[in-house]
């Protein structure tokens, strides 16, 4: 695949394999852009592991590092500290 | 969804009720995520608390600032956010010092992202059942910190990412990368200190 077909490419700068998979993991390519990654990823063995792994940390983050719930009293708090001062 | 439309435009006029209704209904059901998001931050739980609290009390008073039905979640965590920098973090430590030099540097290179990237397998990634994942994000700067939560944890666009921390979206871009990096090579530290094979 050429620079020329490639729509990752931003003012003749041709976008890197990570660039490319980062745009791709957090959702911010164009349907072209997806369509070409997709199609790059079936050849680039490194994007495909890379992105097998980045997908995974990212599971395991949600997974383990959103369980701080707020607690039970806060909104009363919150609710009290605005009565009181606009009031 | 529009992004502060309200703060680049005009001010809004509620009613004391219409206030409280959308304090009730834009707001507070985003309360775990906010309290969360302190609580990486400051990583102290009565910390978090505070911030929160004093978020949530800065929206209500400012809320004239606020157009309903715009993105709530991110004006909330962007008054969060400049709540933590401006009276938290200036009581505490001194301001991040990372090295954005670095930043931009690192991000053209495949071969170093490669290199990380080989030394993590998914097969030790899965078996981390204790605390590393989030030991190895509370260890990062807090800035590096920041992008991970606002994007991987809490889904925000990059457009969103770059309102909340008034920083370009290239800047976005690049940060996310570098901090995604620095997680790895801890992941990968962890991985080897749990005896997995790593190349």
């Amino acid at each position: 695949m050429s620079d020329a077909t490639n729509p990752f490419t931003s003012h003749g700068k041709r976008a890197t394999c990570m660039e490319m998979l980062q745009l791709y993991l957090d959702g911010e390519v164009t349907p072209e852009q997806r369509a070409y990654f997709l199609s790059h990823m079936d050849h680039c063995m490194p994007c495909f592991k890379t992105y097998q792994v980045d997908v995974a940390i990212r599971q395991l983050l949600k997974d383990r590092c959103c369980k701080e719930a707020a607690p039970g009293d806060l909104i009363t708090q919150i609710r009290a500290q605005i009565n009181q001062k606009s009031s | 969804m529009p992004i502060f439309d309200a703060m680049e435009g005009a001010r809004q006029v509620y009613t004391e009720a219409e206030k409280h209704e959308i304090f009730d209904r834009e707001f507070l059901p985003h309360i775990h995520a906010m309290y969360n998001f302190g609580y990486r931050l400051t990583l102290e739980r009565d910390d978090a608390k505070d911030l929160v609290q004093d978020t949530y009390f800065k929206a209500y008073r400012f809320i004239e600032s606020f157009q309903r039905g715009t993105n709530a979640k991110a004006w909330l965590f962007r008054i969060l956010k400049n709540s933590f920098i401006n009276d938290y973090r200036k009581k505490t430590k001194e301001p991040s010092k990372v090295d954005y030099q670095e930043v931009e540097s690192y991000y053209n290179s495949d071969d170093v992202n490669r290199q990380i990237t080989s030394d993590l397998r998914i097969d030790s990634l899965k078996d981390m059942i204790g605390d590393e994942i989030s030991n190895a994000l509370n260890s990062l700067d807090v800035d590096f910190r920041t992008v991970i939560i606002l994007c991987d944890l809490e889904g925000f666009k990059y457009e969103e990412m770059a309102k909340i921390l008034d920083i370009p979206i290239g800047t976005v871009r690049s940060r996310l990368h570098r901090a995604r990096q620095l997680l790895k090579e801890k992941l990968s530290q962890y991985a080897k200190s749990m005896g997995y094979k790593t190349t």
